[in-house]
Formats: C-alpha cells, sequence, structure tokens
C-alpha cells in the first residue's frame, strides 16, 4: 500500500524559466528548492477526491442540435504510476480551447469566435485499469500575447490527482504531426526527446463503435511507485 | 523491472476553468453536509510575484491530517481512525488582491512531524507545480529543520486567534521556500 517517491531524472521535466516566456522570471524561486525526503505527510494524498469536487463527466463535445464545431476526438487516456500499474479512481480534470482556438474564461480576449456549443472543461474518474474515455472537438492553435509569433500549438491541459500528494500532476498533451510543435516554448521546454514524445497522443486506428471520431490514445505517468528497486 | 518516467509537467496557463473553483472547496471544516471534528481556523494570505505585485486567479490546494494528526489516506497506520468527516483537501482561487482564504480544522501533529499544512501553488508562468509547507510555530521537524536561515518564513501569523496569516512570495525579497521531493 506504501507509495515511494524517489527524484525524478531532470531532463524530463520542463526547464522552470524560459526565454520568451516573459511570466516565467517573474514567478518562479530565485532560491534553490529545498531538498526533502517525503514524509508521510506527503506520501499521503486526497483519495476520494469526487467528495469535495463535483464530476462533470468525460463528455464535452455536445450532442444532436448542440455538437461543438470541430474535428470529434475520441480519447483514450490512461493513468498509470511509475510501476506501469494502473491508477484507478484517478479524478482527471480536462479543459482545452475550442476548435477555433478560443477558452471560455474571462483571461481570453483573443478574437477567435466562442463556440456556444463548447465550454472546454471535462472533470472524470479513471476506471480500475486507469483508463479514461473522453469525447472533445481537436482544439485549434492560438496566439500567445508575446508579440513575437509565438502560437501555441493545438493541446490539452489535465490535472491528475495521483495517489499521494507528491503525484499530483499538472500537464499538458500534444497531438502527432503538428508543425507548431517543433517550435513550442512549453513543449520544448523538457530537454528530452524522449520524454517530449510521450506528450504527444497517439493516433490509432477507429474502433466500429467510434466512426464517426478520430481516436487518440494517450498515458499520463504519475509520480510513485510500490516495487523494491532490484538490488544490483 | 524497468521503472516509466513520470510525464513531463507543464504550467497551468491563464485557462484554469473558473469552474473548477467549486463553492465551498476552500472550506475543510465540513463534507457532505457534516462538520469535522476539532477547532475551526481561518488561514487566509497574500500571492505576490518577483515585483510585489498581488496575483489572480492562482490555484493554491492543501492538504492536512485531521485533528488528531491523522491522514485520510490507507498509508497511515491509523487511517481507520481517521474522522469520517473530515476531508483533508482543499482548493482556492486568489482575488484581484492576491488573497486566498481557507477555512480548516486545526491539524494535529502526525507520527514524527509537527503540526503543519502542505501547500500546492500552479499558475500560468509556473512550468512546475510549486510545493510548499505551513507551520503554526517553530519547532523541531524534519521537513522545517532543512531550511536553514529562511525558516521563519514557512510560520503562520497568528493575526487573532484562530486565524492565522500565511502569505505567499514565489521569488524576491522575502521569498517563500519551496520544496523539492
Amino acid at each position: 500500500m506504501k507509495t515511494l517517491i524517489q527524484p525524478r531524472d531532470e531532463r524530463t521535466q520542463p526547464a522552470r524559466i524560459i526565454a520568451g516566456y516573459p511570466q516565467t522570471p517573474w514567478r518562479n524561486p530565485e532560491q534553490p528548492l529545498v531538498k526533502r525526503s517525503p514524509t508521510l505527510s506527503e506520501l499521503t494524498g486526497p483519495v476520494e477526491v469526487a467528495r469535495r469536487v463535483k464530476l462533470l463527466g468525460g463528455d464535452i463535445a455536445g450532442h444532436g442540435g448542440q455538437q461543438a464545431i470541430g474535428q470529434l476526438i475520441h480519447l483514450r487516456l490512461r493513468v498509470v504510476d511509475e510501476d506501469g500499474a494502473p491508477v484507478g479512481g484517478a479524478v482527471v480534470e480536462l479543459w482545452q480551447a475550442n476548435a477555433a482556438g478560443r477558452y471560455i474564461h474571462p483571461n481570453d480576449d483573443d478574437h477567435a469566435p466562442v463556440d456556444a456549443n463548447f465550454y472546454g472543461a471535462a472533470r472524470a474518474v479513471t476506471d480500475e485499469t486507469g483508463l479514461l474515455e473522453l469525447r472533445t472537438v481537436k482544439p485549434g492553435a492560438y496566439p500567445v500575447p508575446t508579440r513575437d509569433g509565438w502560437w501555441r500549438p493545438p493541446h490539452i491541459h489535465f490535472s491528475v490527482f495521483g495517489k499521494v500528494w507528491l503525484s499530483r500532476l499538472v500537464t499538458q498533451m500534444y497531438f502527432p504531426g503538428e508543425p507548431l510543435n517543433e517550435q513550442d516554448r512549453i513543449l520544448n521546454a523538457v530537454p528530452d526527446a524522449q520524454a517530449r514524445s510521450r506528450l504527444v497522443a497517439a493516433l490509432v486506428t477507429p474502433t466500429r463503435e467510434h466512426t464517426n471520431a478520430l481516436v487518440y490514445e494517450h498515458r499520463i505517468v504519475v509520480r510513485g511507485h510500490q516495487a523494491t528497486p532490484a538490488q544490483p | 523491472m524497468t521503472r516509466l518516467a513520470p510525464t513531463g509537467e507543464a504550467t497551468l496557463g491563464p485557462f484554469f476553468p473558473p469552474r473548477y473553483v467549486d463553492e465551498g472547496a476552500n472550506d475543510l471544516t465540513v463534507c457532505g453536509g457534516r462538520k469535522a471534528k476539532g477547532g475551526a481556523i481561518e488561514i487566509t494570505g497574500r500571492v505576490t510575484q518577483v515585483d510585489g505585485a498581488p496575483l489572480d486567479n492562482l490555484i493554491i490546494e492543501i492538504w492536512q491530517p485531521d485533528a488528531a494528526g491523522i491522514f485520510g489516506h490507507p498509508a497511515d497506520p491509523r487511517h481507520a481512525q481517521a474522522d469520517p468527516d473530515f476531508f483533508g483537501w482543499g482548493r482556492v482561487a486568489t482575488d484581484r488582491d492576491g488573497n486566498y482564504r481557507f477555512r480548516t480544522i486545526r491539524p494535529g501533529a502526525p507520527q514524527g512531524r509537527i503540526p503543519h499544512i502542505n501547500f500546492m501553488v500552479m499558475y500560468s508562468g509556473l512550468m512546475r507545480i510549486l510545493k510548499t509547507t505551513m507551520f503554526f510555530e517553530e519547532r523541531a521537524d524534519p521537513v522545517l529543520d532543512l531550511v536553514d536561515s529562511r525558516k521563519k518564513l514557512l510560520i503562520a501569523k497568528t493575526e487573532k486567534p484562530g486565524h492565522y496569516v500565511f502569505d505567499i512570495r514565489l521569488r524576491g525579497p522575502g521569498e517563500t521556500p519551496f520544496f523539492d521531493d
């Protein structure tokens, strides 16, 4: 039952300060972080988060006359721990722009149109195999107000509650084959190319039940493992 | 057995849906309409960046044990005795002036630790979640003791009985110590 947490390979995690992302040097600590060995306090965490927050389901594309505009996608998201073991019962929060690249948020004053049938927020729980099936539309790209031509590639934000406090994860998922992926300052803040490629979903062959949607698969690995490391 | 590398973190960005900050998510004194055991306290604070400017719509989450110091999680050996009406996690967004407010139960001391509340900060421009811990007083503690000259910045100020103030400075003078695990 005990979940262990060990330091991550830094190359798999993004730089904290990014050239061309002006907010990063304003808000990230200047002092070195204090290295800590986790105690029980950090190796426990909220279970059944739905006791505190309202679940919204995983189908946010709308139906019939209320279907959102854009390319319908079916996303099979799988949440596992560092052993590859499924993390069932994990609350996952998704948020994304609409097909035109616009968020429903007071901070988004972009000129791209709002879609009356798309809010862009799903909150649901993984099943016992760690799987969460989501139905949405592919988000559009949008310009970042930096005045130097940085556009965010299509991406979906995820917030995931793992088994313990230190498993908590906020990440973004990208789409394969998008030219903007190559220049994105957030995706490319992760130094390791393989770690970056794991942030990109895989397009898979649609199954018979999803003939009207492109099907993507994506795996999220939250921190924590159970296995004892093998002795050398 | 090869271990999988945890997924790369990314910023929350500026568009975290307001509806994800559920009404009542910052009040840990009640859960499902039932009152938790222990003394209710209030924690407020202001979050600022390098130039001292307040940060609005920043997300803070907390995690803590119940009034007896027991975590509502199976890894706590005393977990079976945890207060069933206390859920130790909460979330809040800062307002226009960078202020946040939690209502909670004063936590008991977990095994081997002094009473404390774990904090996480998520925001646009933060490529990784920032983790810190609020303490009520300066005493020996395996986590607090890791912080050298800046220890006092992790001790909440008592505004009045039952009301604690814990300001968070992300960068600059009086910068809050953050942890890396």
